[in-house]
């Protein structure tokens, strides 16, 4: 549609060296930041309709991960629809990741698909990439 | 020899010291260096909404994007597209009738608010020959999903399939925003570039104007 031209993101990821413990049942946090001014909807949107925010990671090795545990979405309501309540995030959201690693540095590759919204108009779904970065010791 | 001893533990425990600050600063580096690659830059309409709100001295990106369309005082570009029907439905078709041709997606709530009040006027300004083509951006969902949506809303207008040449010709540089809509007068010409939902009586009074304007 763009002529091949980068489609904006509302939604960015900042890789953070996190440290855990190798061997035991972990945690690693996943932290996003949704531009000012935007919000996307949760995980669990209140309808079917919506396009739910969904992380997808790679399998990596010397990793196993668990199910991904999203934070719950703030209410939300459009000024001329006000009754018409939403679940979204908008500011930082952080996805927890539980993990078993083995000792070392550790990257695991994905991307979050979401669809924003600001308080008048909506964007297509878009996708970033995310790589989360840990180390095992 | 308690002496040679001392100094060989002071200088093992600064040389771990040092080794402990170098390991550190290649794992922020090595971090910081992942940070780059994985960071996707906000272009400047987006970026602009930070801090900001949603109410920037420029405009709202969605305002910036409406009042930058190259299509505004152009004739409106020539399109054939499939209806939920499968039948094909060109904008020649409505040739000498004012127009409001509006992008929509089921994904999209403002959209899903805007189009009854369409649905609204295309009923009462009948008269003056105004039609509404609505032209479904996310086509992927499939007709079931639309019709769903169409039978929800109770809009009765034509509902047709987006294809990516049709919005290469309306859409680009938008970024896709919806809802999106352009006001086409009785000879063919786009008037009016809306991105986002305005009030109900904005829209009235846009459907009015392209009514009147380009009468013969």
């Amino acid at each position: 549609m763009d002529g091949g031209a980068k489609p904006r993101q509302y939604v960015t990821y900042a890789a953070e060296a996190q440290t855990v413990a190798a061997g035991r049942r972990a945690v690693v946090e996943i932290r996003f930041h949704v531009a000012d001014g935007f919000h996307v909807n949760s995980h669990t949107p209140k309808s079917e309709m919506l396009i739910r925010t969904e992380l997808t990671l790679e399998p990596a090795d010397g990793v196993k991960a668990g199910v991904m545990e999203y934070p719950p979405g703030q209410p939300y309501a459009f000024s001329f629809d006000p009754a018409d309540k939403l679940d979204v995030y908008a500011g930082d959201f952080t996805v927890k990741l539980p993990v078993v690693a083995t000792a070392g540095e550790h990257a695991v590759a994905g991307s979050l698909r979401y669809q924003a919204c600001d308080n008048a108009s909506c964007y297509p779904p878009r996708t970033v990439p995310v790589k989360v970065l840990f180390t095992a010791k | 020899m308690r002496k040679a001893l001392l100094v060989v533990l002071m200088a093992t425990g600064l040389g771990l010291v040092v080794w402990s600050g170098v390991h550190n600063l290649r794992a922020r580096r090595r971090a910081m260096q992942m940070q780059e690659e994985t960071r996707v830059d906000l272009l400047p309409g987006a970026g602009d909404a930070a801090g900001s709100g949603s109410g920037a001295a420029g405009g709202t990106p969605t305002e910036k994007e409406a009042g930058d369309s190259p299509l505004k005082g152009k004739a409106a570009p020539e399109f054939s597209l499939e209806d939920l029907s499968g039948k094909k439905v060109s904008l020649s078709d409505y040739k000498g009738r004012p127009l409001v041709v509006n992008f929509w997606g089921t994904y999209c709530s403002p959209c899903k608010i805007e189009m009854p009040w369409l649905e609204e006027f295309e009923k009462k300004y009948a008269g003056s020959g105004f039609e509404v083509l609505g032209v479904t951006y996310d086509v992927e969902v499939g007709k079931d999903t639309i019709e769903k949506n169409v039978q929800r809303l109770g809009v009765t207008y034509p509902i047709l399939m987006s294809t990516p040449k049709v919005e290469d010709a309306y859409l680009h540089g938008s970024d896709g925003v919806l809802p999106m809509s352009f006001y086409v007068d009785r000879a063919g010409k786009v008037v009016d570039v809306t991105a986002g939902l305005g009030s109900k009586d904005e829209l009235e009074g846009m459907v009015k104007e392209t009514i009147g304007a380009g009468a013969k």
